[in-house]
């Protein structure tokens, strides 16, 4: 099944989905939430750092698409 | 990535060379629907590992992958980054399927099996505890976003230029101050008004939930447009009969607010497991 296939929201049955959504609304529930417990091998990794790193992978793509999103002094 | 063949894991679940990755805590013995699932490391079975009273969902990988050094390029490249945070969250639906389940940081490995279940068992009363709070929920997310609204100055004289008698030529730097001014003003009054309407929205939305957790906003360069502004980034843990009240909720709101108000859901309620 391709992880990209988009499912509506609105499915049936309990928790089915979203597998669509965007990426960032399921990063901004990978990486600062979950049980965190500390495992074995990548401890630094479960912590800020990794959120920092993922943003910036994301940010980095959407600024390539576009290239000046800031029209009026930025956000509020 | 490494393409050498990798031994395949032994039943003890001591393989050298694998590391046990954790997907997810559940209760349910075996949740159907996970060894169709690449994981994170394909050729490399999605299977239960039973630790005491509860079930984690885990796999084998590679441990030579899924070192930090790994794990920090993975993760700064927006492909790999994609990949593992969608297969990360296919298997904690495919479990959550079948029962409650608390889904776990991304990126949490163990040495071993032995090494999974006697960590993870020795938090098995916190896991318990956030399995019963979240049976029969569902997390539910809401974004709200406001029009960005073009910083428009009152278009006649500001009020203190209404003193008609005054000297005449105030001459272009008042005339300028004054303009530069009326815009501030103008964008602090929106801005203000956007943080009440967040937490009016917020406010309400929480009365329907059993728990409630803002998230960060994204700024113009996460949501990709300028035009609009996000104003509230939030998660709502729902009993499951409670879903349609929270739409209907959004709904009203939108009405009454103009604000565009998304909801998504029903999630696994990853922003509700950390808490407890």
């Amino acid at each position: 099944m391709s992880p990209h296939e988009p499912v509506p929201w609105e499915t049936p049955g309990p928790l089915s989905g979203p597998l669509g959504v965007p990426l960032v609304d399921l990063l901004d529930r990978l990486l600062s939430t979950g049980v965190v417990v500390s495992g074995d091998l990548v401890i630094a990794i479960a912590d800020v750092p990794l959120v920092r790193l993922s943003l910036h992978a994301l940010l980095s793509s959407v600024s390539e698409r576009m290239p000046a999103p800031w029209a009026d002094g930025g956000p509020l | 990535m490494t393409t050498t063949q990798h031994t395949a894991p032994t039943v003890d679940g001591t393989t050298a060379g694998t590391a046990t990755y954790v997907y997810a805590v559940c209760r349910q013995l075996a949740p159907a629907g996970l060894s169709a699932l690449p994981g994170l490391a394909e050729g490399f079975p999605v299977r239960a590992l039973r630790c005491g009273t509860l079930t984690a969902v885990v796999q084998h990988v590679p441990a030579a992958d899924f070192t930090q050094e790994a794990w920090e390029q993975r993760l700064s490249d927006r492909t790999e980054l994609e990949r593992c945070a969608r297969a990360h969250h296919e298997v904690v639906v495919a479990a959550a399927a079948g029962g409650p389940t608390a889904p776990l940081a991304l990126a949490t490995l163990y040495r071993s099996d032995e090494r999974a279940r006697e960590a993870l068992g020795q938090d098995a009363a916190r896991f318990t505890a956030v399995l019963d709070r979240i049976a029969g929920h569902a997390e539910w997310g809401v974004k709200v976003s406001l029009p960005a609204g073009s910083p428009r100055p009152p278009a006649d004289p500001p009020p203190d230029g209404a003193r008609r008698d005054a000297p005449a030529a105030p001459g272009a730097g008042r005339a300028y101050l004054e303009r530069k001014r009326g815009l501030h003003r103008a964008r602090e009054h929106r801005h203000d008004q956007a943080l009440r309407t967040a937490e009016d929205i917020d406010a309400a939305l929480s009365r329907l939930a059993t728990a409630a957790r803002r998230l960060r906003t994204h700024g113009q360069e996460l949501t990709g447009t300028a035009a609009r502004r996000q104003i509230l980034n939030a998660a709502y843990l729902l009993p499951h009969e409670r879903a349609g009240d929270l739409a209907a909720e959004a709904a009203a709101w939108r009405a009454r607010t103009g604000a565009e108000i998304e909801l998504s859901g029903p999630w696994v309620p990853y922003s509700f497991v950390g808490e407890v």
